[in-house]
């Protein structure tokens, strides 16, 4: 940040706007404004806080009465007067102006203020100013953060205040945003959130799921097998039973007075099985019917519809479609009537044969409407088609089942005479033959419910097939999400490490450099040292011990300014390597407030000489015991700019002054030309 | 201008100010700089370019007080990076 301007409006002793306050930089990098005690250098230097962050410096009192009096008194009641300070600064190559607004109203009861407003705009490189996007206490917080403007803009007077005990946890906290740690420490927290978000995902997708699919999928296959084992036994049995069934057949064939009814039985039996194979057939005969014609007797709306729509077209002479519209483009191609006449276009001819085409049938539909009508037709045809079909194959059934019955029956009474028979051998063999038979029909039972559980296991176990290729899709995902887990746990360790190495590096360089600015501005043999914490002390190890030192007023503020030079100093280098997550900024401005405060002579020149090399652009405002021969003598040098801030008393007898700078008399104290005090700002131009 | 975080440009040349360097102590900041970003460079290509990354968004975001959307966006780089 580089300041440029400053512009005020009503702000405190500053009556009206002022012209606007340009500051020096380059070569001639100090902007020196002279005032007395009362005469506005505080306020200037809040002028610019207020503007950019809002806030004052400890010096500055009564913040609530930022409104210059003499407009509060001539403004009428109800209107507002309007408090404003511009500021204008360089960053970037850019140029900023940024404008905060008070307004404040004069009521029956006092005044009354409205909130600040603050706006910015933005001029690029083709000059022109726009406002900008962006929140500007936002792009301000980046070009400079509020937490460091004391850094920035400071009373010299109370300069060593920064670093008392009660406020070193701020200036620690400030040092590390400016150094860039705070980068690091968010990155380190959204980490670990994404460390956590990552975890989570791996948690749900995790191994158990897969575990339980194979298991399930193991139980089913198991008991898959043991029917099938089942199965294999009931198949075994039942060929046995089926052996002794023709085992006893035989028996009682051989058995006299058997045999007649024996004979009947192999002969109902075979009939039993033609039966029920015509059954079977009959069955086949009618899902095939419905499988390939049953749609047929669905359609009769459709068709019957269709049938409308045809005879619509016929009825408004579109079908048959006479001539085409192919046809009637043909003439027009060939530029030949049918008749042999010219159709040039333009013609006559031409554009009735052309507005033939909107008239003229598309080839297609006609096409279209032919082929459809018959299979219209067709599908007519299949519906009785189908109807007969499953009339003659119901008859065929109701026929079977009645012969099935009769032979039932018949078998049934064959048995019964056969178990009845005074021959108990035969009895005994029927006998026999009604438990196999039992039996039999169990066993054929049994199987037929195992093979549908068969079935339905073996879907079963496709599913889990599926499941379980899906879960391994997962797994692919699950090593995937823990690596994303360990790269950022890494990643994490990484960034602690280099944050701590960038600390305490950057510690020890800013510490030795607030070591050399100390000792070239101070005689004392002290050392400053800047603890983990960036608590500043200075030591004495003259009896090669080091020990605190118990300084005085001076000395502190040749350290505190010490610290600021190096930190600016420090964060300039530091800013130029890409490690640096501070704010972009490589140049600092320091505006301070008499900052020669309780200083001596030596002290006086050595700061004076040190501070235009600390900062790339420097505002001093000092009373007139400051700007003593010293000090004037190493700053007039490099002064870019000079200002007075000329006091108007309202007293009647107030006592005036001046200052003498490049051999003219200036006033800095004169009377009021009426009842208010007053202060402007005027331009000092040396010459030579 | 916002910088990039490219190491493999080589680290960068750190320019030591000459201001009050008559007693300047010659320690080498540039060896400093090399072990700070050590443990980046050292690292396996997805994590370093996550740290890049991460770094680079923290402090394109460091002026707002809570960061809108960083956690997402955090999330994504490192899904970006470790495919």
């Amino acid at each position: 940040m580089r300041l440029r301007s400053i512009i005020l409006c009503n702000f405190r002793q500053f009556y009206g706007k002022t012209e606007e306050i340009f500051l020096a930089s380059g070569a001639t990098n100090i902007t020196i404004i002279h005032g007395n005690n009362g005469a506005g250098k505080t306020t200037l230097l809040n002028a610019f806080t207020w503007a950019l962050y809002e806030k004052f410096s400890a010096a500055f009192t009564s913040p609530q009465q930022l409104v210059n009096k003499r407009a509060l008194h001539e403004i009428k009641s109800g209107k507002p007067v309007e408090c404003l300070v511009e500021v204008a600064f360089y960053h970037d190559s850019r140029r900023y102006r940024v404008k905060r607004i008070c307004r404040a109203y004069k009521k029956m009861n006092g005044i009354e203020y409205s909130p600040t407003e603050l706006s910015m705009w933005v001029a690029g490189d083709d000059g022109r100013w726009m406002p900008t996007h962006q929140n500007p206490e936002d792009i301000i917080g980046r070009i400079l953060p509020p937490s460091l403007h004391q850094y920035f803009f400071f009373d010299g007077e109370r300069i060593e205040h920064i670093f008392r005990d009660n406020r070193k946890t701020e200036i620690a906290d400030a040092t590390k945003e400016l150094l860039g740690v705070e980068v690091f420490d968010r990155a380190l927290r959204h980490l670990k959130a994404a460390s956590k978000s990552l975890e989570e995902e791996l948690g749900n997708l995790g191994d158990p799921q897969t575990q339980k699919l194979l298991q399930d999928k193991l139980k089913l296959e198991e008991q898959g097998d043991r029917i099938s084992k089942r199965q294999l036994e009931i198949a075994q049995e039942l060929e046995k039973h089926q052996e002794l069934k023709r085992t006893i057949n035989s028996r009682l064939l051989e058995l006299s007075g058997a045999k007649e009814l024996q004979d009947r039985r192999a002969s109902l039996e075979a009939q039993e099985k033609h039966l029920r194979e015509q059954l079977k057939q009959a069955k086949v005969g009618i899902k095939r019917a419905i499988n390939t014609k049953g749609y047929s007797f669905l359609l009769s709306e459709a068709t019957a519809e269709f049938r409308t729509i045809v005879e619509q077209l016929r009825q408004k002479g579109e079908l048959p479609t006479g001539i085409t519209q192919q046809f009637v483009r043909e003439l027009l191609k060939q530029q030949r009537c049918i008749c042999g006449g010219d159709l040039k276009e333009g013609t006559h001819g031409f554009d009735t044969i052309q507005s033939w085409i909107e008239k003229a049938g598309i080839a297609d539909v006609e096409e279209t409407a032919i082929r459809m009508s018959a299979q219209i037709e067709e599908i007519d045809k299949q519906a009785p088609e189908f109807w007969r079909e499953v009339d003659r194959q119901q008859g065929n059934v109701k026929q079977w089942r009645a012969e099935l019955s009769r032979v039932e029956t018949e078998m049934d009474n064959l048995k019964n005479k056969l178990r009845t028979n005074p021959n108990e051998n035969i009895q005994q063999l029927q006998q026999r033959l009604d438990e196999i038979e039992a039996k039999i029909s169990q066993l054929q039972r049994e199987t037929g419910a195992n093979q549908h559980n068969l079935d339905k296991i073996q879907a079963d176990i496709e599913v889990k097939v599926k499941q379980i290729a899906k879960q391994q899709t997962n797994e692919q995902k699950q090593a995937l999400a823990q690596r994303r887990v360990e790269a950022t746990v890494d990643a994490m360790k990484r960034i602690s490490e280099v944050k701590n190495r960038l600390d305490k590096q950057f510690r020890w360089q800013l510490e030795q450099r607030v070591q050399e600015i100390f000792s070239q501005i101070s005689f004392t043999p002290y050392i400053p040292k800047l603890s983990e914490k960036y608590e500043l002390t200075l030591v004495e190890n003259t009896t090669k011990l080091e020990v605190p030192v118990a300084a005085s007023t001076g000395e502190n503020q040749i350290l505190s300014l010490s610290f600021i030079g190096g930190i600016i100093d420090r964060v300039r280098e530091w800013s130029k390597s890409k490690m640096h997550m501070g704010p972009d900024s490589s140049t600092f401005p320091m505006v301070m407030d008499s900052p020669f405060g309780s200083l001596d002579e030596i002290y006086r020149r050595q700061v004076a000489s040190s501070l235009p090399q600390l900062a790339n652009q420097l505002v001093v405002l000092v009373t007139k015991t400051q700007w003593r021969v010293e000090v004037e003598e190493e700053m007039t040098p490099r002064i870019g700019r000079e200002y007075l801030l000329v006091y108007n008393s309202p007293k009647p007898d107030c006592e005036e002054d001046s200052i003498q700078l490049g051999g003219v008399s200036y006033p800095l104290v004169r009377r009021s030309p009426n009842e208010f005090e007053y202060t402007e700002i005027v331009e000092v131009e040396r010459h030579g | 201008m916002e910088r990039t975080f490219d190491y493999s440009e080589g680290f960068p040349e750190v320019v030591i100010s000459t201001v009050l360097a008559e007693n300047r102590s010659d320690y080498n900041q540039n060896a400093g700089l090399k072990e700070v970003q050590e443990p980046i460079v050292s690292a396996a290509p997805e994590v370093r370019k996550i740290i890049e990354r991460v770094l680079e968004l923290e402090k394109d975001k460091l002026y707002m007080k809570v960061p809108k959307y960083i956690n997402d966006d955090i999330l994504q780089i490192v899904k970006e990076e470790v495919q």
